[in-house]
């Protein structure tokens, strides 16, 4: 009875649906049963004696050693953790395996006890699943980057915001040490406009860069050092070094008719890039780039809105927005301003002796000199014809009559395209504010632009040329 | 911040960081011993936590001061501090250690490194010389893969079955993996289930933590090591063999290696005694 019922047991431990597996605490193997050595297609002598490690593929003792015995130690037990065993042939056998720790005691060393189970088709189910998740997982991050790209690159009011906006969102998504936008400026030079950039401020101008190349090509660029692909930039090349930087990837931000710029991000580690990531680099760019030309266009039609087209100067509703602005300041701070109003004298016949074109060329080049002569912080303006106005913060009498006086000698000089018979001359009246006790109440732009109109006015009655006349508010 | 021109390019790294509450809670930081002792700085390696020491550190505690912590996104860290940017290298991994000592005021630090977070030290300690007086590497590698006449001891497709593997595992793993694919944070329940559990990491990140650990090479950071190191080497360590640990030995000038009869890669759990009596000994 007892024979018979030890024989079961031993039965039921070699033949189990299941294999089983006795180690040492030093990860000997120390019993096997027939089921195991059936599955791996191994002889008892080959098993006993190795360790769990012998028996599994490189890329599962990795997972072996650094997860399952840590957890397994420190638990006691493991529950179906996934393996895989190498059978006798080579080819890999996923298992699920729960495994316990007897700890040793006085009369018996310490035994870890494994309990394995063939998985092949719970595994072959579970690669789909997994292969799947992963697939969806990584389209639903680059729609989700996109998105959060489009929210971001929407928010931005400036071309300094919307760099900002791509730097995060490109660090976020490819995990960058740190990432920079550069932006070509009009002489064709890259510009930092947001980000960190590693070596952009060592370069010298003739220093050849990765960017520079992307933009040229037109494409993507991934360098990595250790493989040897930065030789063609000595210069970034020690840069990168000196900040620990393995890789660096470049993407054109495309333009009109050239890349506008480039989006760089840089890694600490050898980086690969896939199909899908370059796939993302360049809608970012896209994004990034159909935003850059709606800013642009916005700030030109802002420009438009405010700037006289032909001479480029404020036009009449800037001068009476910034007027109003230094009249409030000026009261504020209690120091006198001043405006001075200009009206050109013998710019009629120009315009009807030679006509339009050689006229607006006298307007922008008497608009480039009166620019040239007033001080740096004055506003400049046409109001209209031939009509400027100048707005003067700080300026006292004095201050306003001076830079009134360069204004009228510049007007003077020769004009180039008109002959010699053409003289034209300004007529100039200014109008200062004082900020007093008494004055608190101060007048309105339009009030002071009257005042300053009029005094212009009694300067051409008087008919002498180089007569400048002031009034107070 | 000022001594560490690397630090700029982990835009995430709050100065705040550095103040030694915020490293505390950020890493999770647990000292035992005497304070006024010698400090140990023990660090666990990928796939576990600082529990990987408990066999170890309450022994040395009796004689020094052991200071352990978890590196963002295992343990008991604070996950919401994870930057796949700054963490996408070991230099992010080196700078928390450098943070670590600076903001607890700590000086001639013996670092005891675990498996990846030798290399962390060797990072930390080249960066900051004048922080450490001594290196302890438990299993180190300066390279995992393969290059040319280099063995590391793996192939690239070996990395990649580790990344399945553990993808395998989050998968259909069990009651323990389990509350922490769910989440956890609006169940409280099971968040008291999880601090039953052992060596907690977050998928996603322990995802990044294995590219980061087995695809880093280190190889030139050793010879400019000025640190006084030992190299403890196990027996039969598939993940760091003994021909590893002996280039590591042999390219940080002036190091010892020891070879213990302990097998496997974490000694630290299946031969604590024999890593305790090495340590002692080679601080003595």
């Amino acid at each position: 009875m007892t024979d018979g019922l030890e024989a079961s047991y031993r039965r039921l431990y070699e033949d189990a649906p299941c294999g089983f597996l006795s180690m040492s605490g030093d990860d000997e193997i120390l019993a096997v049963n027939n089921t195991l050595l059936a599955w791996l297609g191994l002889e008892r002598g080959d098993v006993v004696g190795s360790t769990f490690n012998d028996l599994q593929t490189v890329g599962s003792t990795l997972f072996y050693e650094t997860r399952y015995q840590p957890v397994l130690q420190l638990q006691g037990e493991v529950r179906e953790v996934s393996l895989t065993l190498r059978r006798g042939d080579g080819s890999p056998m996923p298992v699920l395996v729960n495994a316990t720790v007897d700890e040793a005691t006085d009369d018996s060393p310490r035994i870890v006890r494994a309990a394995i189970f063939d998985s092949t088709s719970r595994q072959d189910y579970e690669k789909a699943l997994l292969d799947a998740r992963r697939s969806a997982e990584s389209s639903e991050a680059r729609v989700r980057v996109l998105q959060d790209a489009s929210s971001a690159f929407g928010a931005a009011g400036s071309e300094a915001e919307l760099a900002a906006a791509m730097v995060r969102i490109a660090r976020e998504a490819f995990s960058a040490g740190s990432a920079a936008v550069l932006l070509l400026d009009d002489d064709g030079q890259l510009q930092l406009t947001d980000g960190q950039h590693p070596f952009h401020a060592a370069l010298s101008a003739g220093d050849a860069r990765p960017e520079t190349r992307a933009i040229a090509d037109g494409e993507p660029l991934v360098l990595t050092a250790s493989r040897g692909e930065l030789a063609d930039f000595p210069v970034v090349a020690s840069a990168l070094a000196g900040a620990r930087i393995q890789t660096l990837s470049v993407v054109p931000i495309p333009g009109d008719d050239r890349p506008d710029g480039v989006l760089v991000c840089f890694f600490g580690r050898a980086r690969e890039f896939n199909s899908h990531d370059l796939e993302l680099l360049a809608a970012l760019a896209r994004q990034f780039c159909q935003t850059l030309t709606r800013i642009r266009l916005r700030d030109e039609l802002e420009r438009l809105a405010l700037y006289d087209r032909l001479t480029g100067l404020a036009n009449r509703a800037l001068l009476q927005e910034r007027l109003a602005t230094s009249l409030a300041k000026a009261t504020h701070s209690g120091s006198a301003m001043a405006v001075i109003f200009l009206d050109l004298d013998g710019f009629k016949p120009v315009n009807d002796l030679l006509g339009h074109a050689i006229g607006d060329s006298v307007l922008q080049q008497v608009s480039g000199r009166i620019a040239d002569v007033v001080r740096r912080d004055d506003l400049v303006g046409r109001f209209g014809g031939d009509e400027f106005v100048v707005v003067c913060d700080d300026a006292t009498e004095p201050v306003a009559r001076a830079i009134a006086t360069r204004i009228a000698a510049t007007v003077a000089a020769p004009l180039e395209s008109v002959g010699e018979e053409v003289s034209i001359t300004a007529s100039i009246g200014i109008a200062v504010y004082q900020p007093s006790e008494r004055n608190r109440e101060v007048s309105s732009s339009d009030d002071v632009l009257a005042l300053a109109d009029a005094a212009m006015y009694r300067s051409k009655k008087s008919g002498r040329r180089g007569v400048i006349t002031a009034d107070f508010v | 911040m000022a001594t560490n021109p690397d630090a700029s390019l982990h835009t995430s790294a709050p100065t705040s960081a550095n103040s030694g509450a915020a490293v505390r809670r950020r890493n999770n930081v647990t000292e035992l011993g005497d304070p006024s002792a010698r400090t140990l700085l023990l660090a666990h390696g990928f796939g576990c936590s600082q529990e990987v020491w408990r066999k170890v550190a309450p022994d040395l505690a009796r004689d020094f001061h052991v200071v352990l912590f978890d590196h963002v996104g295992a343990g008991g860290s604070d996950l919401s501090a994870y930057d796949a940017g700054k963490y996408d290298s070991l230099d992010g991994y080196a700078d928390d250690v450098v943070e670590i000592v600076d903001g607890l005021g700590l000086r001639d630090v013996v670092y005891i490194g675990h498996s990846v977070s030798s290399m962390v030290g060797v990072l930390a300690s080249t960066r900051r010389p004048d922080l450490f007086s001594a290196l302890i590497l438990v299993g180190p590698s300066a390279r995992y893969v393969n290059d040319g006449d280099y063995v590391g001891g793996f192939e690239q497709a070996d990395i990649d079955s580790l990344l399945d593997a553990l993808d395998a595992n989050y998968l259909g793993w069990s009651a323990d993996m389990a509350p922490l694919i769910m989440g956890n944070s609006e169940r409280p329940e099971l968040g008291q289930e999880l601090t039953a559990s052992f060596c907690r990491i977050d998928p996603a990140i322990a995802r990044q933590f294995a590219r980061v650990t087995f695809l880093s090479d280190n190889r030139d950071d050793l010879p400019a090591v000025t640190t006084p190191t030992l190299v403890l080497q196990c027996a039969d360590d598939i993940i760091a063999p003994t021909t590893v640990g002996r280039f590591v030995n042999e390219s940080i000038p002036g190091s010892r290696m020891v070879l213990m009869k302990t097998r496997g890669h974490i000694p630290n759990l299946s031969g604590s005694d024999e890593l305790i009596g090495e340590i002692r000994s080679y601080l003595k």
